[in-house]
């Protein structure tokens, strides 16, 4: 045992490096979760925040009574929205990211997102309610991935690449029937509609719609985070993951089920709301490395962390509201740059 | 511990790539296969993995088929080493090897202290501990072969398959791989493994299977096996098979392509 103790005092001041990691990322989410509270058209004071958190828990100081109605109604859904959101649409990136051993590929590779924009659109052009609009957004883009995994089982070619294939053939007839719906749609109205949802936007969110949404998230994370360490395994080669003893194919689809209900739960949350999927994990893996068991919980925090802050800004950088779909793209395209010229130069 | 191959066809679609191929062997032997590019190795590994099933013919361990294990079971009899390839993600060293433990585990569980002490054991003993907290990515390719060794170390298996463990390899880490294989066959792993190069099995091997064209071509020890007349039946052009001494007096056998002079 001798011959390897200095190798585990390495490894134990490694782990307890990652578990400083962690602690300041919970501290960062902790303190963008308070932070968020005070930002937006009615600014709040930090005062105010607690106070107006107090009250539902039988504070009876002075308070304003708009504060409460802003603390509980608006702002509370919003954020917890944003924090789930963030955390699934980074989990689901950071797995499908393993699955398809390719750290550029983004929850949306089996057109997900895709088949929620359409359900979406089509609800809006039926003139449905919004709640039918997101339930017909997540039932799409279950949908359009069952449709590609389905498709894929047919093919002759590797599964990954099968899936690669079937996902951008479904993305793209997807996309066609937006086009056509748009096309077809009352543009002073439905079209209106239709563009502002596939922007991206938190605007919309109530405590109903959140309530429903976190069901398949938290079901998602659970399933995820209970077999994370698994996903490392799938990071393989087939014929490897197989000889030690895993059932790849089953892995695969336990987890593309997963990541499916995450993301389709987070556009039908909040919309199209790009590249977080993308950039998050690599931020993760660059913080905590690339073992799994610390990449899903690292996304988890960091992605909640990072729409919660992108929302502030899009709610106080102007004077009026921007879409949040638009300042994750901002933010995530030069990160997409830099992440391609990076790999260049290794 | 013993590996027994009999009479196993399988293959791809309509055709039968591997056709009666039969072997056998105990722990402690270096197994060694030897045929030209597209003989069928990579299939008759993929059969003795269970990566494809058998078409006709039996392959048992220890006397059992090995239809009858399940992917955990047969992983704690039999580990792959493939070619090492460079990883997608960072991983360090420990992390791959941790990999092994996979077959140990239970779906919900990710590797304990305990796991890890197995894994430090299995890099002591290819001596590359040091390596332990290094990024396997940017290892060399030798030393992520000894990695791959490592892992099949820590996945507790009897049974290695070796895919040309020896490719791409410069003449230090080609010794240093050869030794350590030599080492694990005296601590009574079953070593299988293809190669290019015949004169691995004249040096290390203490079985060949050569193989053409799905069948056997010759079985038996690396002396009865290797010869001019086995080699130019398989590989279709003059070989000869010649015994060097090198400056310690030690014997070498070395297999040479030769043609007539025009």
């Amino acid at each position: 045992m001798d011959r390897y103790e200095d190798h585990t005092l390495t490894g134990a001041a490694l782990r307890r490096r990652y578990r400083w990691v962690f602690c300041v990322l919970g501290a960062v989410l902790a303190a963008a979760v308070f932070f968020s509270f005070w930002v937006g058209y009615y600014p709040l004071t930090p005062a105010q925040v607690i106070q107006a958190f107090l009250s539902r828990l039988g504070y009876d100081g002075e308070i304003l009574p708009q504060a409460v109605t802003i603390f509980w109604s608006i702002r509370l859904p919003r954020i917890l929205s944003a924090v789930l959101i963030g955390a699934s649409l980074s989990v689901a990136g950071a797995t499908y990211q393993g699955m398809f051993r390719n750290p550029l590929v983004s929850p949306d590779i089996l057109g997900v997102s895709s088949g929620a924009s359409l359900g979406a659109a089509f609800a809006i052009l039926c003139g449905a309610a919004n709640y039918l609009v997101q339930l017909a957004a997540f039932a799409g883009g279950v949908a359009a991935v069952a449709a590609s995994y389905l498709i894929s089982r047919k093919s002759a070619h590797s599964q990954t690449l099968s899936l690669v294939l079937t996902g951008s053939m479904i993305m793209a007839l997807c996309n066609a029937g937006v086009t056509m719906i748009k096309y077809v749609a009352d543009p002073n109205d439905v079209l209106q509609q239709i563009t502002f949802w596939l922007m991206g936007s938190l605007t919309k969110t109530n405590l109903t719609s959140l309530r429903w949404s976190a069901i398949p998230m938290v079901v998602g994370l659970s399933v995820i985070g209970l077999l994370r360490w698994r996903v490392n395994l799938l990071t393989l080669d087939e014929e490897e993951a197989r000889s030690l003893g895993i059932s790849i194919r089953r892995y695969r689809v336990i987890f593309i089920a997963a990541s499916t209900l995450l993301s389709a739960a987070a556009v039908c949350l909040g919309g199209l709301i790009g590249w977080v999927g993308l950039m998050i994990p690599h931020m993760a893996r660059a913080l905590v490395g690339a073992d799994y068991r610390r990449v899903i919980p690292a996304s988890a925090m960091l992605g909640a962390a990072y729409l919660v802050l992108m929302d502030d800004l899009a709610r106080s950088i102007l004077s009026m509201e921007l879409p949040l779909g638009v300042v994750t793209s901002i933010m995530g395209a030069p990160f997409f740059v830099y992440l391609i010229i990076k790999r260049k130069e290794r | 511990m013993r590996l027994e191959v009999e009479n196993v066809w399988g293959g791809y679609g309509s055709g039968d790539v591997i056709r009666g191929v039969s072997c056998r062997a105990d722990g402690g032997e270096i197994l060694c296969l030897v045929g030209p590019n597209g003989c069928g190795k990579t299939t008759l590994f993929r059969l003795l993995l269970g990566a494809l099933p058998l078409r006709r013919g039996e392959i048992r361990i220890d006397g059992k088929s090995i239809a009858a294990y399940s992917p955990r079971e047969l992983a704690r009899q039999i580990a792959y080493i493939p070619q090492s390839h460079t990883p997608v993600f960072s991983y360090s060293v420990l992390e791959a090897v941790l990999m092994g433990r996979a077959s140990h585990l239970s779906a919900l569980d990710a590797p304990r202290a305990a796991d890890r002490e197995a894994a430090l054991e299995a890099l002591a003993r290819i001596h590359a501990v040091h390596l332990a907290h290094q990024n396997y990515a940017t290892l060399s390719g030798g030393q992520r072969q000894l990695v791959l060794i490592a892992r099949a170390i820590c996945q507790a298996a009897k049974i290695f398959v070796m895919d040309e463990p020896a490719a791409n390899l410069d003449y230090a880490n080609h010794q240093l791989l050869m030794s350590v294989i030599q080492d694990l066959a005296r601590r009574g792993y079953l070593i299988v493994m293809s190669t290019h190069s015949p004169e691995h099995p004249a040096s290390i091997g203490t079985r060949v299977l050569l193989v053409k064209e799905g069948q056997v071509a010759g079985f038996g020890p690396p002396g009865q096996v290797i010869t001019p007349e086995n080699l130019q039946a398989v590989y279709g052009i003059e070989m000869d098979v010649v015994t060097v001494l090198d400056r310690y007096g030690v014997s070498h056998t070395i297999c040479l392509p030769v043609e007539a002079p025009r």
